[in-house]
């Protein structure tokens, strides 16, 4: 049946050295534009590719619309993290942050705004910047990473003002607390460590590995729990008596870490812990095994996502609500987009909007042009796109 | 005309006589008739005179009597009736004789009509009698004539002249006394002569025939005898030259006698033989080109080839009427009508491309008639005997050394888009199994011949095309002894592989550090459909890179308890394009990628960082190194897995590797990159 036999692709050296890059592909960061229609992912070969989100989802949606409308070089190495002003798109690899033009990349011109690199001492390895947050009430941008260090550029002058030190390892993550002026930062070295941006210096921190949950009485809980969350506390099991955070065999490190209030979830090596931060204790302990790289507060939800292909949902209570499987063996980053489909692109920074004060978002606001959705990406050159909480709609793919 | 007279007297009497007589005449006719044949012969005894005398008496006194009886009528009286009683009664009588006067001058009449009838007959006879004669005497004399006009043969020859000949005539022939004065003798003599001439001329003609026979037989010697001279001449030439040619490296002879051959090679192969030949001659010295098989059998090939076509297609018109009815025969019938379809030409063209250690690829290319397509079968040899490991069976196999040498030509489907249609009528499903009898028909094989199959068209034209094979025989002759180049390699790698050698060549050594604790401990050949088992080779299938051309090997290396298994994939273009592996470390449970961003890391190390394993060019050292890296990776991997505390005792694996950092990244890279003379590792 020479006819029937499948047309096997010819493989030539390009075509192979392609593949092999597209299956050795890892996402590591990923980040919405302002006006909420594109999403920027970057990957392991420095590359950032912008999809455009409201043509995937459109109803006339082909296959070409799945790929990146755009695809440049951004740096060396991997892209690790994004994150995203009114008007510029950040993107940091080793040892250095880029700032783009949103309104430049869109036309595909594809040239950096500018470079700077942290003033860094070593000078064998070029340490990587791992996260990247940005402050709005002093206009500035945090980078952490490699060198144990969190330097603040002020995005006015370009220039870098201070450097936290404290950390004895690098620095995964970073959060910011919404009313104080405080961020926090988690790192191999397993501490969760707070800062006071004013004072410039560590208010707290908490070593994950050491804690472990005891049964404490609900109600003592209950004046600290934030207003939405009180009708939940009545269903709250008790924990475990004597659940430790510590997994050894997974080590130390903090890999994932979100803030609400006096509220923090942090996992990685440790479990997945809900943690009270005024009082640093850990109240809730995610029964997940596998380590999480990436965590976030979703109205009344926690999302996590980790080893496995998964998207887990979860109550604060400790309950798994759901497990949305996607397309990644491994996922590293999680990102909600929730702006509504404005005509114009002037709206602040993602996170503001969100929150736990608004329940209900998703399901009230969904007309058919919504662009409110969530994207998981990780260890494959696919992006997931979740357009409704429980299941995966499609794959944006590099 | 005397019975007419006869009869127009009669009526006549009769008439005279009027009507009283008709009475007594019916009663005296019987009388007459009595009387008729006496009247006959009373005629002859009369005399005609004496009745004519009678007659004119008879005459006068009827007249007197009637004149007497007016007479004596005018004069009326009583007694004139008596007297004219009896002057009637006389004339009566005479007229009775008036009667027998006319009947007797009636037979008269007639007797003398017939004596001149009859005389006038006999003067007819004569008169005929005498034409007759006339005639006679006319047609003797015509004869006559044409006799005194006739002539002889003898005229038209042209003699001697008489004076000539009497002077040169022997006299015996001539005979001058008589024929002198007898112009006939003479001439007869004189043609006598002639003869006599003439046959000596016939003897002198003949002996000359003869004669010009005899010459033409020396003639004939002596051009043979030249003819087998110029071969033994060649021959001796050869002998002589073929060492000195052969000494000045200019094999002109065999090159002419392969551009003799090469008139009967078919269009494609002749393309294939004079691009190769040029190419050999102008850019590559380790080429040669020869051709092989039967020339006689390529010569009878050549004119009984349409007949057998149109046979052929009215038989399958046939055989398709009568399929259902003839089982048993049709396999038979169709049997032979697929070898008929798959026979190739009688001639085929070797191609010996030498490489640079001796080894030898050998080609020969087929020309498959019917089917209009070209198909190779490739041998290789080498300078010095190899002991061939088990799992390099497939390297150098005629079946695969040759496999997708362009990307995606296995070799195992026809390329010619028009041959399916043939196919399907004598039941061939593909050319898939039929291809290691008849060699494989590589799409470059055909673009070598000149032949080009544009995709998707169910009838193109095809026509041998010069300039196609041109513009591809460098590329391909250059890919060709890669691929030979590199299965070599691969070949004796392989010996030492299976032995739990990586072997790494001197200039790769800074590469990898010094001391590498992991070691290979087995090589092994799988197949396709093993490896596709493989539960960690999944997204290597799913990225259609697992095709069946490709060849699938296992390794492990072992460092204490740790097993790492490493799934291979060698695409038949190695070294151009990579060898893939795949990964499965047994260490504290089953790592793959899937569970593993550091095993995922490991693969990506050696898959996507292959470029600096390739070591000099031509790169063959490329998969012992990727192996050598496998096993420093493993190295790596297990010397900076965290220690768990709180299990008791030492590290498995002490870190002995120099190491900037462990970690790095969202994804806890390990250090997997070495530095060389620094000797440290570093992330990538």
């Amino acid at each position: 049946m020479e006819r029937a036999v499948p047309p096997t692709v010819p493989l030539g050296q390009m075509e192979v050295f392609q593949a092999l890059q597209r299956l050795h592909m890892t996402i590591f960061s990923q980040c919405f534009s302002p006006c909420g229609k594109f999403l920027a992912a970057g990957n392991n070969y420095g590359q950032i590719a912008i999809f455009s989100l409201s043509a995937a989802l459109s109803s006339e949606a082909k296959e070409e619309s799945k790929k990146p409308i755009v695809t440049f070089q951004a740096h060396d190495g991997p892209v690790y993290s994004m994150v995203s002003t009114d008007r510029h798109l950040f993107s940091a690899g080793d040892g250095e942050v880029k700032a783009w033009l949103w309104a430049e990349i869109l036309k595909k011109g594809c040239k950096e705004l500018w470079c700077r690199q942290p003033p860094y001492r070593t000078s064998l390895e070029v340490p990587e910047i791992n996260a990247l947050l940005l402050v709005p009430k002093e206009n500035s941008l945090i980078l952490a990473g490699g060198d144990c260090q969190l330097h603040t550029m002020d995005l006015e002058t370009g220039a870098f003002t201070r450097a936290l030190r404290g950390h004895t390892d690098y620095i995964h993550c970073l959060a910011l607390r919404d009313r104080n002026p405080e961020v926090l930062s988690g790192g191999e070295d397993g501490t969760v460590r707070l800062w006071d941006l004013r004072m410039a210096k560590e208010v707290q921190t908490i070593e994950v590995y050491k804690h472990e949950v005891r049964a404490c009485p609900p109600h003592t809980l209950f004046s600290l729990l934030p207003g939405p969350l009180l009708c939940l506390d009545l269903l709250l099991p008790s924990p475990l008596p004597s659940q430790e955070c510590s997994r050894p065999h997974n080590g130390r490190w903090i890999g994932c870490l979100a803030t609400d209030s006096d509220w923090m979830v942090c996992g990685g090596g440790p479990a997945l812990t809900l943690w009270h931060l005024r009082s640093s204790t850990p109240t809730t302990i995610f029964p997940m095994w596998a380590p999480q790289k990436h965590v976030t507060f979703y109205q009344d939800l926690i999302l996590s996502a980790g080893q496995g292909p998964c998207v887990n949902q979860w109550q604060l209570s400790g309950e798994l609500k759901a497990q949305v499987p996607g397309s990644s063996p491994g996922l590293l980053s999680l990102s909600l987009n929730q702006q509504p489909a404005a005509p114009e692109c002037k709206v602040g920074p993602a996170r503001s909007c969100g929150g736990p004060g608004r329940p209900g978002v998703w399901a009230a606001q969904s007309p058919p042009s919504c662009l409110q959705v969530l994207t998981a990406a990780g260890n494959s050159c696919r992006v997931d796109v979740f357009t409704n909480l429980g299941y995966r709609a499609f794959s944006l793919s590099f | 005309m005397s019975s007419e007279s006869s009869k127009k007297r009669k009526p006549k009497v009769i008439r005279s006589d009027g009507a009283p007589a008709e009475g007594k005449r019916s009663r005296s006719d019987p009388e007459q008739e009595g009387k008729y044949y006496s009247e006959e012969a009373e005629v002859d005894l009369r005399d005609p005179g004496r009745d004519y005398e009678l007659y004119k008496y008879t005459c006068q006194e009827l007249q007197r009597l009637m004149a007497e009886i007016q007479d004596l009528k005018s004069r009326g009286g009583k007694d004139a009736a008596v007297e004219i009683e009896d002057r009637r009664i006389l004339s009566c009588v005479h007229f009775m004789t008036l009667k027998k006067l006319n009947r007797l001058a009636h037979i008269r009449l007639k007797k003398g009509r017939d004596q001149t009838h009859e005389a006038k007959q006999k003067v007819d006879a004569y008169h005929l009698q005498l034409q007759n004669l006339l005639y006679e005497v006319m047609h003797l004399q015509k004869e006559i004539t044409k006799c005194l006009e006739f002539k002889s043969k003898h005229e038209e020859i042209d003699l001697v002249s008489v004076e000539e000949f009497y002077q040169e005539a022997p006299p015996d022939i001539s005979k001058a006394e008589i024929t002198m004065g007898d112009p006939h003798q003479q001439t007869l003599a004189r043609l006598d002569w002639e003869l006599e001439q003439r046959k000596r001329l016939a003897e002198k003609y003949r002996e000359s025939l003869s004669n010009k026979e005899k010459i033409l037989k020396e003639i004939e010697v002596k051009k043979e005898y030249l003819s087998s001279l110029q071969p033994r001449l060649n021959s001796i030439m050869q002998q002589a030259s073929l060492p000195v040619q052969e000494y000045l490296f200019m094999p002109f002879d065999q090159a002419h006698k392969q551009y003799e051959t090469a008139r009967h090679l078919p269009p494609p192969l002749y393309v294939l033989f004079v691009q190769a030949t040029a190419y050999g001659q102008a850019c590559d010295k380790t080429l040669s080109v020869a051709i092989e098989g039967s020339v006689d059998e390529a010569k009878a090939l050549f004119k009984p080839h349409e007949e057998s076509q149109d046979d052929e297609s009215d038989s399958d018109a046939e055989e398709e009427q009568t399929t259902k009815r003839r089982r048993p025969t049709l396999g038979v019938q169709l049997d032979d009508k697929r070898k008929e379809m798959l026979k190739r030409h009688p001639l085929s063209v070797m191609l010996d491309l030498k490489c640079k250690d001796d080894s030898v690829l050998h080609l020969t290319f087929y020309y498959l008639m019917n089917l209009n397509i070209m198909t190779v079968k490739a041998r290789v040899t080498t300078a010095t005997e190899l002991i061939t490991p088990i799992s390099a069976g497939d390297l150098l196999s005629p079946d695969s050394v040759l496999s997708c040498l362009y990307p995606g030509d296995h070799g195992k489907k026809t390329p010619n888009p028009a041959n399916q249609y043939q196919f399907d009528k004598v039941g061939i499903l593909t050319l898939r199994d039929y291809v290691l009898d008849l060699g494989h028909p590589y799409l470059w094989v055909q673009k070598l011949g000149g032949l080009h199959f544009p995709k998707e068209q169910p009838q193109p034209t095809v026509i041998a095309d010069h300039s196609l094979s041109s513009s591809h025989m460098e590329t391909t002759m250059k890919l060709l002894k890669t691929r030979v180049q590199s299965r070599l390699a691969l070949h004796k790698q392989f010996a030492s592989l299976e032995h739990g050698i990586v072997p790494v060549t001197s200039d790769c050594h800074y590469l990898f550090p010094a001391k590498v604790v992991s070691r290979l401990v087995k090589w092994v050949t799988i197949a396709h459909e093993d490896y596709v088992e493989l539960h960690f080779t999944k997204d290597i299938v799913e990225a259609g890179l697992a095709g069946d051309t490709n060849l699938y090997y296992m390794a492990l290396v072992e460092r204490g308890t740790a097993k790492l298994q490493a799934a291979v994939v060698l695409n038949p273009g190695y070294s151009s394009i990579p060898p893939i592996f795949q990964l499965c470390l047994n260490w504290k449970g089953e790592k793959t990628n899937s569970n593993d961003d550091n095993i995922r890391a490991m693969e990506s190390e050696v898959n996507v960082c292959y470029k600096e394993l390739c070591g000099p060019r031509p790169g063959h050292q490329l998969l012992t190194n990727q192996l050598q890296r496998l096993c420093v990776l493993l190295d790596v991997y297990l010397e900076t897995e965290i220690h768990d505390d709180s299990v008791e005792g030492p590290k498995e694996f002490p870190q002995e590797k120099m190491c900037l950092r462990l970690f790095r990244g969202p994804s806890r890279m390990k250090p997997f990159k070495y530095n060389h003379p620094q000797g440290f590792f570093s992330h990538r």
